[in-house]
């Protein structure tokens, strides 16, 4: 009897794990879905694009350099290409005021909800005033320079704030217009109503039923797999944008527990674009013959607009010498950190010299480059690094083969987050330089969760020399970048995540970065830029140690073809095929037969 | 005393292990007295594959020799164009719908292959019409690929070398029959096992941190065997409310899984104080408790034999019964017990540091940091590298494999319910 019933249950197990397993799987047409890799990590939170915590980076992504417009529209889409604004919700290019305190956006007509009603400029000022009552991301970015925003006969007006009789910053305006999501004002009055004009619970509130812009709907979400379905009354089929539908049915991204894991599937044909550093790409195609492919078909086959940098922490006293700071700098292999750590996926310092700016053709030509010629360092001259400490007196006199400041061993830590293969690899080799011209730094990996909360404080004395990534390619760009790289308007600021890691202070360099966005001249502008630039490769507050695409771009052409490509004549950009300008490449897609 | 080493040499078993063991430790010891070069400098750029490498500009200065290999044009043919190649050409063609009939991927036909290929690939063209097979940027771009090899390798017997530039270049040419000794270029290197994503000699760190490995293993196995041993001795002799204590300790120890807690006080430990002594310490401080709760029980079991029994009713202090009426009947064990230790020490840094929980990466390599790293840089997904974890893997197996062989080995002679 006991056998009998035991042999039930053990049938009665097997039949629900098998009922479980088949429940999880919903089939999605694999010929009509493009499947996404590297952007969403853990299970979704839901779809309130006013929130930051939905988890949802499918659909919400807000970035200046081109937010994600799967499901919600921004007015404006960013292009890191040629960095210009392309409008979306908007029509045609927005207008300033002669004195740049007040711009004006007009709406499409054609523009629709998903509900059938239009899009107005009241919706942007509903928007707006959202993000005011519940004090969210878009808010805190950009309250300091928007006063307010109203809708002035159906078009939006957008007055900034006034700092001693001159706008604050129109430059951030422009990161607003490609940054902030679009909402509609009844839903929004809807989502306050329910949750009581209570800011913490409106932003809690996971949005199933909010009404949206974009092509895109969410369609099923579990712990396996997020999936969005195309919404074929979407308005931007019309003529007035796009023309047509976007070509897959569904878009979907399968949660992985890692990156070996992504990189498995998306080799295998899983993936169709794959958001994540794979080293030694190249190899893919031309050893293992898989029908991937890169946006440049060579080397650095990225668009690199972003410049990762170690930090000096200027409240350890040995970093607050220049000398050794730069002499540090000078050291480091930078042709190394670039073969090994990225595995030449980016243009070397000796291709683009080091700057304040990213290696973009817009970019470069904001600087005067042979007046900076003498101040930019190629790496890896230890000798020259060595001379400059003996001339700053940092010696070292005791003969344990480490220089000693103050009479002390000058020991430092070089820190990442764990499992960031590539960052790791370069605070290896800056460690080796450290060693090789006598000082002992020790590369230290904490892990993400607690990295992010120490380098981000505004005081802190665990982390030496440490690494993060400046703004890349944005509307506000570069001077966004010289701003994150020394501006004072960051000391002091704890939870910082907007720039001068290393607490540095220079009262010149802050004249410049509030003289650029009121400058309209352009050779003033090349002027201050080139000045900002000086003071930068002079006192090395912070050091590139590579280029660095901010989104990578490859793609598998197993199901779908007709990816962008480098000049192909169709100027989208590498942008994971949803960021900002990036999304047109959705409506040239082609499945292959 | 003699005749339990001679049967433990004559253990087949234990005598395998052994040598395995030796081989690897003599490696260890001999190798840097070859190859003196620091274990963690970067030679190459990247993952490079194991093979000989000479430097093609020193190549051009050492002395030539002429020769004239039977199949020189031949291997020199299938080298600059390969079969898969030549395929590639025949299968462009044929999407292309040029006329094959007088093609095919053979030696005698490559002319008319190469020929055919330029008269009919156009870049631009390929995008443009669409060709069935290679719509894909993948495909067109190997297309694109083969064509820049193709053009760049036009065949001729003689290519001419030009040293220095504008009016004092001089140029030399080399000949197809030119032939150099490899031993005679300036700078040549042999990496039989390629190299690391660092671009370090994978061969010679590798022999450096099975060295460092051994030393974890070594440091960890004794902490643990004589923390147990010491345990042990004392629960089971003494008993009572200090035999309760112990054991209440090991069995918080047995009920927290040990790899847990290992990777709990390495993570609280911090990377940058995690040296490989560290390392080691911790591992040892967590992997004592079985061998205390073996040798308890065979202690319990020998403290009422009638020789301690008779010390006791002597006077003998507890250190001397101990280290003279019980130790040496469970010596055996304890050896054994160590030899175990040691292997499962070596696997515990491995496990940690592949999870990137090893000992701070600067200092030394070990055999689990070599794996982290070849992990991180995609060696068995992307980069394709197998030299740089098979090997390491391959030594991890061999180190806990003649451990365990040694180990049973001695257990067949020690233990007479399994001697022969």
């Amino acid at each position: 009897m006991t056998k009998i019933l035991s042999l039930v249950l053990a049938l009665v197990m097997l039949v629900s794990f098998a009922c479980i397993a088949t429940a999880e799987t919903t089939d999605l047409p694999r010929s009509e879905t493009l499947y996404f890799g590297g952007q969403q990590w853990g299970p979704i939170n839901g779809y309130n694009a006013l929130s930051s915590n939905m988890n949802n980076s499918m659909v919400i992504a807000s970035a200046p350099r081109g937010s994600r417009t799967v499901m919600f529209e921004t007015l404006y889409m960013f292009n890191t290409l040629d960095g210009k604004l392309y409008p979306l919700l908007a029509d045609g290019d927005y207008v300033w005021n002669d004195d740049l305190t007040q711009m004006t956006v007009k709406i499409k007509p054609e523009a629709k909800w998903s509900d059938g009603t239009p899009v107005t400029a009241d919706d942007v000022v509903a928007t707006w005033d959202a993000c005011v009552l519940t004090k969210n991301g878009t808010y805190t970015g950009y309250a300091a320079y928007i006063d307010k925003i109203e809708a002035v006969d159906g078009a939006v007006v957008i007055s900034t704030t006034i700092t001693d009789g001159k706008p604050t910053n129109p430059l951030q305006v422009l990161n607003f217009l490609s940054a902030t999501y679009i909402l509609q004002k009844d839903y929004l009055a809807t989502l306050i109503a329910r949750n009581d004009s209570d800011a913490a619970k409106i932003l809690e509130d996971p949005a199933e039923d909010i009404v949206y812009s974009g092509p895109y709907k969410g369609y099923f979400a579990n712990d396996q797999l997020v999936a969005f379905v195309r919404d074929d009354n979407y308005w931007g089929a019309s003529d007035a944008m796009w023309g047509t539908l976007p070509a897959p049915k569904y878009i979907a991204h399968a949660l992985y527990s890692d990156n070996d894991a992504a990189l498995v599937a998306f080799t295998s044909g899983q993936i169709d674009v794959n958001q994540q550093f794979i080293a030694n790409v190249q190899k893919l195609w031309e050893e293992q013959d898989l029908p991937i492919a890169t946006y440049m078909s060579e080397e650095p086959y990225n668009i690199c607009v972003t410049m990762p940098s170690a930090w000096y922490n200027m409240e350890i006293p040995v970093l607050q010498v220049k000398e050794v700071r730069k002499a540090i700098a000078m050291a480091v292999d930078y042709d190394q950190i670039i073969e090994n750590a990225m595995t030449n996926q980016c243009p070397s310092f000796a291709a683009v010299p080091r700057s304040v700016m990213n290696p973009t053709d817009g970019e470069q030509a904001l600087y005067d480059h042979d007046a900076v010629k003498e101040l930019q360092w190629v790496g890896k001259d230890i000798e020259g690094a060595k001379a400059l400490l003996d001339a700053a007196g940092i010696v070292d006199s005791d003969g344990d083969g480490y220089r000693e400041y103050n009479g002390e061993k000058v020991t430092l830590n070089a820190c990442c987050p764990n499992g960031w293969t590539d960052w790791q690899a370069a605070m290896e080799i800056v460690a080796a330089a450290g060693q090789a011209i006598g000082l002992d730094i020790t590369t230290n990996y904490p892990e993400w969760s607690i990295y992010q909360t120490v380098f981000t404080k505004a005081s802190q004395t665990e982390y030496d020399i440490f690494m993060y990534s400046p703004a890349g390619a944005e509307p506000a760009a570069p001077w966004s970048r010289v701003r994150a790289f020394m501006s004072s308007d960051f000391l002091g600021v704890d939870n910082n995540w907007s720039g001068n890691f290393g607490h540095y202070k220079n009262d010149r360099i802050d004249e410049i970065i509030s003289a650029i966005p009121l400058t309209t001249d352009a050779d003033e502008i090349k002027a201050l830029y080139t000045e900002a630039t000086k003071i930068y490769l002079d006192e090395v507050p912070s050091f590139s140690l590579m280029y660095r695409p901010e989104t990578f771009h490859a793609v598998n052409e197993s199901v779908w073809t007709g990816f962008p490509e480098y000049n192909d004549g169709d100027n989208i950009p590498p942008a994971d095929c949803t960021d900002g300008y990036g999304i047109a490449a959705l409506y040239n897609l082609e499945p292959i037969k | 005393m003699k005749s339990t080493l001679r049967n433990i040499f004559h253990s087949p078993r234990f005598m395998v292990g052994f040598i395995i063991f030796m081989v690897m430790v003599l490696t260890v010891l001999i190798y840097p007295y070859f190859i003196t070069r620091d274990p963690l400098v970067s030679l190459g750029k990247g993952f490079l594959e194991p093979g000989t490498y000479f430097s093609i500009y020193d190549a051009n200065n050492a002395s030539t020799y002429r020769m004239e290999l039977p199949e020189a044009t031949m291997n020199r043919l299938e080298t600059s164009l390969p079969l898969a190649d030549r395929q590639l050409i025949l299968d462009f063609l044929k999407a292309k719908g040029a006329d094959l009939s007088d093609l095919d991927t053979s030696n005698d036909k490559v002319g008319e292959l190469i020929e055919a290929w330029t008269a009919n690939y156009d870049e631009a063209d390929v995008k443009a019409s669409k060709y069935e097979g290679f719509t894909t940027q993948a495909k067109r771009r190997a297309l694109a690929r083969l064509n820049t090899k193709l053009s760049s390798s036009a065949s001729s017997d003689v290519m001419t070398i030009t040293r220095g530039d504008g009016e004092e270049a001089t140029t030399s040419s080399i000949s197809d029959t030119d032939y150099a000794r490899v031993d005679q270029v300036a700078n040549a290197i042999t990496l039989p096992l390629g190299t690391d994503n660092f671009g370090r000699d994978t061969l010679t760190e590798l022999v450096k941190a099975t060295g460092v490995s051994l030393i974890i293993g070594l440091i960890a196995g004794s902490i643990a065997t004589l923390l147990g041993l010491l345990v042990g001795l004392l629960a089971g002799y003494i008993g009572g409310i200090v035999d309760d204590i112990l054991m209440f300790i090991a069995n918080i120890f047995t009920v927290i899984p040990g790899f847990v807690l290992l990777i709990l006080i390495y993570y609280s430990v911090g990377q940058e104080s995690r040296g490989v002594v560290t390392c080691a310490v911790v591992i040892g401080l967590t992997s004592w408790v079985w061998t205390a709760r073996s040798v308890r029980s065979q202690v319990i079991s020998l403290r009422n034999r009638d020789h301690v029994n008779l010390s006791k009713l002597s006077g003998h202090s507890l250190f001397r019964i101990v280290t003279t009426d019980i130790l040496p009947y469970i010596a055996s064990y304890v050896v054994m017990a160590f030899i175990l230790q040691v292997s499962s020490g070596i696997l515990a840094e491995a496990q940690l540091s592949l999870l990137g929980l090893g000992p701070k990466t600067t200092d030394v390599p070990t055999l689990g940091l070599m794996m982290n790293w070849a992990k991180l840089f995609g060696a068995y997904t992307s980069s394709n590298a197998w030299w740089a974890y098979f090997p390491v893997i391959l030594v991890i197996a061999l180190t806990s494999f003649s451990l365990n062989l040694m180990n049973t080995g001695l257990d067949q002679v020690f233990n007479p319910t399994l001697r022969d």
